[in-house]
C-alpha cells in the first residue's frame, strides 16, 4: 500500500501544472494589474502604485456594492433552496421507473443558454408580460417586476435552480424511507421526521448545493445586467463594467480580487460547516 | 381474556397481487405469536400494515378494542424491528435509542438509566458512543432490537430480528426476547421462515403461504396436528410418499398396507412421516396402533449426534432418523431392515391435484 501510495502524487502532476498555467497564473497576473496607473483609453502606466485601492478603500460606492451582492447572493441561494429541497425531494422519492424522466426535466433548462431564458423572464415580468397580468387578475398590485433587483432575484433563482436540484439529489443517496419508517414508530410526528432524520441525513448536500448557487449568483452578470436594467449594480457587473465600458482595468482587477476573496471566503466558510455537520452525520 | 391486537380480514394488494389475504388473526395480552411462512409469503407486508406504515388495501386493525386501522405510525405505540435494522446512520448507538424515549418526552437522567439498561439487555455496554457503521450486522441487530424494546411499547413488531446472527448469539437473543417479552408483558408479533425459532419461543404460529394464513396454532399443534400438507412440510422434516386410501380406511402405499390417521380419502392421498418417528427395529414393536414395512438401506449419514438413514420401502423412500449410539454405526447400505411407526404418526392428506 505505502509503496503504492508514493506514485500518487505523481498522477496529480499534470493537473496541477495545468492549474499553475490556466489559472494561478492569470490571476495573479491580474493581481499584479490592480496596482499599475489605469491611463485614460485602457492604458496602463508602468509604476507600482496603491492607488486603485485606495480609491476602494475610500469610496462608499463600493463597499455597498460589495455588500449588496452578498445580501442578494445569499438570499438568492436561500431562495433556491427552499424552492428546489421539496422539488428534489419529491424526485428522490417517486418511483425509480419515473425518477430518470424527472431528473432530466429539472435539469433540462440548462440546456438553454442563461441568456435566452433571462429574455424569457424579460418577457414574462415586464409590465405587458403575463406574471403581472396574472397578479392584478388576482387582485394584487404587483409594482414593477422587471428593471429592479425583484427581477434580477427572480430570473436568478430560476436559472441556478437546476444546479441546486442536482446538489440536493446527489446529497439524498443517505437518505433511505425505512429511516423515517423507523421514527414515526418511534413516535415521532412528522415534521420531527424532518428534523431529526431527513435534515440532517441531507445536509451535505444542502451545504454543497448552497455554495455552489452562492458561487455562481454572485459571478452572474448577464442575467443582472438585463433584468436589473442597469439600475441595479453588483460587484459582477460592475467588474464587467470597468473592464469593457470604463477601460478602467486596474479597477477591474482590483474588484476580480475582491470577488475572488468572496470565493475564498465561501469556500472556508463552506468547509468548516460541511466538516462539522460530516462529524455529526457520519 | 379479550384479545389485545385482532386483524379482521386484512387484506394487502399490490395491483393484481394479493400480497396479504383474508387475514383474521387476535393476539391475546402478553402473546407472543409467530408469523411464519417462505419468502414472500406476506410476512412483512403484514407487520407493515400492523405497525402502519403501509395502508391496508381492505380489513380491520383492532388494538385494545381500538381502531387503529387508519392510525398513523406515530400514534400507535408499536416498537418495530426492521428486517434491514434501519438504524439511524448519524446517531450513535445511545442516541438511537434515546430516541424514542425523547419522544416520549422521558426526562433526560431516566432516558440515560433506560439506554444503559437495554444496552446491557443486548449485551452491548460498550458500544453506546458507537456510529451504527462501526458495528457489525449482528452488533446492528441487537441495536435494532434494543431500540424497539427500550420504548416498552404495548405491542412489539419484529421482522426476523435474529437472521443475522450465528448460531449460538441467535438462541441466545430469542431466548432473551423471549424473557423480555414475557416479563414486560409485550404482546409481540414475530416474523421468521425459520421454524425451529418459531417452534421454541411463540406461544401460537400462524403459518402463511402466498399471503394466506394456512394454520394458526400452538407450536405442538402447528407440529403434531399440521391442518395440511404445507404446513406439515414446511415446518419439521417429513417424508412424503403417495398412496391409496381403500374403502376401509386403511393405506396401499405400494405392496404395504398401513393406517393412518386423518380422514382424507379414500382414493389419492398423500402420507406423511417425520424421520424420526421411525422406528428401526426387530419386529419387537409390532403390535396394535403400529406400522411395520421391511426395507433395505440405501444411505447411510452419521451426523453426530443423529443417524439418518434412508430406507427403500416398495415405490417410497424413507429417511429415518434416530440418536446415534457410541459403538453401534447402524445399518449400512444393502442391509434389509425392519421400520415400524405409530399409525397416529402416519398424517394422511389428500393428494395434490397436479397443476
Ligand atoms: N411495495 C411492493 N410493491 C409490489 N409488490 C410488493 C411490495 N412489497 C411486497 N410485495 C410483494 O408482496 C409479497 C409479499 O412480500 P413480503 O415482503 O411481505 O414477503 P415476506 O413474507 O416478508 O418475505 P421475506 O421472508 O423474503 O422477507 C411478495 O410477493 C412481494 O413481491
Ligand atoms: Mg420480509
Amino acid at each position: 500500500m505505502s509503496g503504492r501510495s508514493g506514485l500518487l502524487p505523481l498522477l496529480v502532476l499534470p493537473a496541477v501544472a495545468v492549474n499553475l498555467l490556466v489559472f494561478l497564473w492569470p490571476i495573479l497576473n491580474l493581481a499584479g494589474l490592480s496596482f499599475r496607473e489605469g491611463l485614460p483609453g485602457g492604458g496602463l502606466g508602468t509604476e507600482f502604485t496603491l492607488a486603485t485601492w485606495q480609491e476602494l478603500a475610500a469610496d462608499e460606492f463600493f463597499r455597498e456594492i460589495l455588500l449588496r451582492s452578498i445580501v442578494m447572493s445569499l438570499s438568492i441561494t436561500l431562495l433556491a433552496l427552499l424552492a428546489a429541497y421539496p422539488l428534489a425531494f419529491f424526485v428522490h422519492r417517486s418511483d425509480p421507473r419515473w425518477r430518470s424522466i424527472l431528473v432530466v426535466a429539472c435539469i433540462s433548462p440548462l440546456l438553454i443558454s442563461a441568456v435566452v431564458r433571462t429574455y424569457g423572464w424579460l418577457v414574462i415580468l415586464g409590465d405587458r408580460g403575463f406574471a403581472p397580468a396574472i397578479l392584478r387578475g388576482i387582485g394584487i398590485e404587483p409594482g414593477r417586476l422587471v428593471f429592479n433587483m425583484t427581477g434580477v432575484v427572480i430570473g436568478l433563482v430560476e436559472i441556478l435552480m437546476p444546479y441546486m436540484i442536482l446538489c440536493l439529489l446527489a446529497g439524498f443517496g443517505r437518505l433511505n424511507h425505512t429511516l423515517e419508517e423507523a421514527a414515526a414508530s418511534l413516535g415521532a410526528p412528522p415534521f420531527t421526521v424532518f428534523r431529526r432524520i431527513v435534515l440532517p441525513l441531507t445536509l451535505p448536500g444542502i451545504l454543497l448545493g448552497c455554495l455552489l448557487t452562492f458561487v455562481l449568483t454572485i459571478s452572474s452578470f448577464i442575467t443582472p445586467k438585463l433584468l436589473g436594467g442597469g439600475r441595479v449594480l453588483l460587484l459582477a457587473t460592475e467588474i464587467y463594467d470597468q473592464a469593457i465600458v470604463t477601460l478602467n482595468w486596474p479597477l477591474a482587477a482590483a474588484l476580480s480580487v475582491i470577488a475572488l476573496g468572496v470565493f475564498g471566503l465561501a469556500i472556508f466558510v463552506y468547509g468548516r460547516i460541511a466538516r462539522a455537520a460530516e462529524r455529526a452525520i457520519a | 381474556m379479550a384479545p389485545h391486537l385482532e386483524l379482521h380480514a386484512l387484506e394487502k394488494r399490490f395491483g393484481a397481487t394479493r400480497a396479504v389475504q383474508a387475514l383474521t388473526l387476535a393476539v391475546g395480552k402478553g402473546e407472543l405469536i409467530g408469523l411464519l411462512g417462505p419468502s414472500g409469503c406476506g410476512k412483512t407486508t403484514t407487520l407493515r400494515m400492523i405497525g402502519g406504515l403501509m395502508p391496508a388495501s381492505a380489513g380491520r386493525i383492532v388494538v385494545a378494542g381500538r381502531d387503529v386501522t387508519a392510525l398513523p405510525p406515530h400514534q400507535r405505540d408499536m416498537g418495530i424491528v426492521f428486517q434491514n435494522y434501519a438504524l439511524f446512520p448519524h446517531m450513535d448507538v445511545a442516541q438511537n435509542l434515546s430516541f424514542g424515549l425523547e419522544m416520549r418526552k422521558i426526562p433526560a437522567a431516566e432516558r440515560a438509566a433506560r439506554v444503559t439498561r437495554a444496552l446491557a439487555m443486548v449485551r452491548l455496554e460498550a458500544f453506546a458512543r458507537r456510529k451504527p457503521r462501526e458495528l457489525s450486522g449482528g452488533q446492528q441487530q441487537r441495536v435494532a432490537l434494543a431500540r424497539a424494546l427500550v420504548i416498552e411499547p404495548s405491542i412489539l413488531l419484529l421482522d426476523e430480528p435474529l437472521s443475522n446472527l450465528d448460531a449460538n448469539l441467535r438462541e441466545e437473543m430469542r431466548n432473551e426476547i423471549r424473557d423480555i417479552q414475557q416479563r414486560l408483558g409485550i404482546t409481540a408479533v414475530f416474523v421468521t421462515h425459520d421454524q425451529s425459532e418459531a417452534l421454541a419461543i411463540c406461544d401460537r404460529i400462524a403459518v402463511m403461504r402466498l399471503g394466506v394464513l394456512e394454520q394458526l396454532g400452538t407450536p405442538f399443534e402447528i407440529y403434531e396436528r399440521p391442518a395440511n400438507e404445507f404446513v406439515a412440510g414446511f415446518v419439521g422434516r417429513v417424508n412424503r410418499a403417495p398412496a391409496e386410501r381403500l374403502a376401509d380406511g386403511r393405506l396401499r402405499l405400494g405392496e404395504l398396507l398401513v393406517q393412518g390417521s386423518g380422514t382424507a380419502g379414500p382414493g389419492p392421498v398423500t402420507l406423511m412421516i417425520r424421520p424420526h418417528r421411525i422406528r428401526l427395529g426387530d419386529g419387537a414393536l409390532e403390535g396394535p396402533g403400529w406400522n411395520s414395512a421391511t426395507g433395505t438401506v440405501t444411505r447411510r449419514t452419521f451426523v453426530g449426534d443423529l443417524l439418518s438413514i434412508e430406507v427403500t420401502v416398495g415405490p417410497a423412500t424413507l429417511l429415518v432418523e434416530q440418536h446415534s449410539f457410541a459403538g453401534a454405526p447402524g445399518p449400512a447400505p444393502g442391509d434389509a431392515v425392519q421400520l415400524a411407526w405409530r399409525a397416529e404418526d402416519t398424517l394422511v392428506f389428500p393428494a395434490r391435484v397436479p397443476a
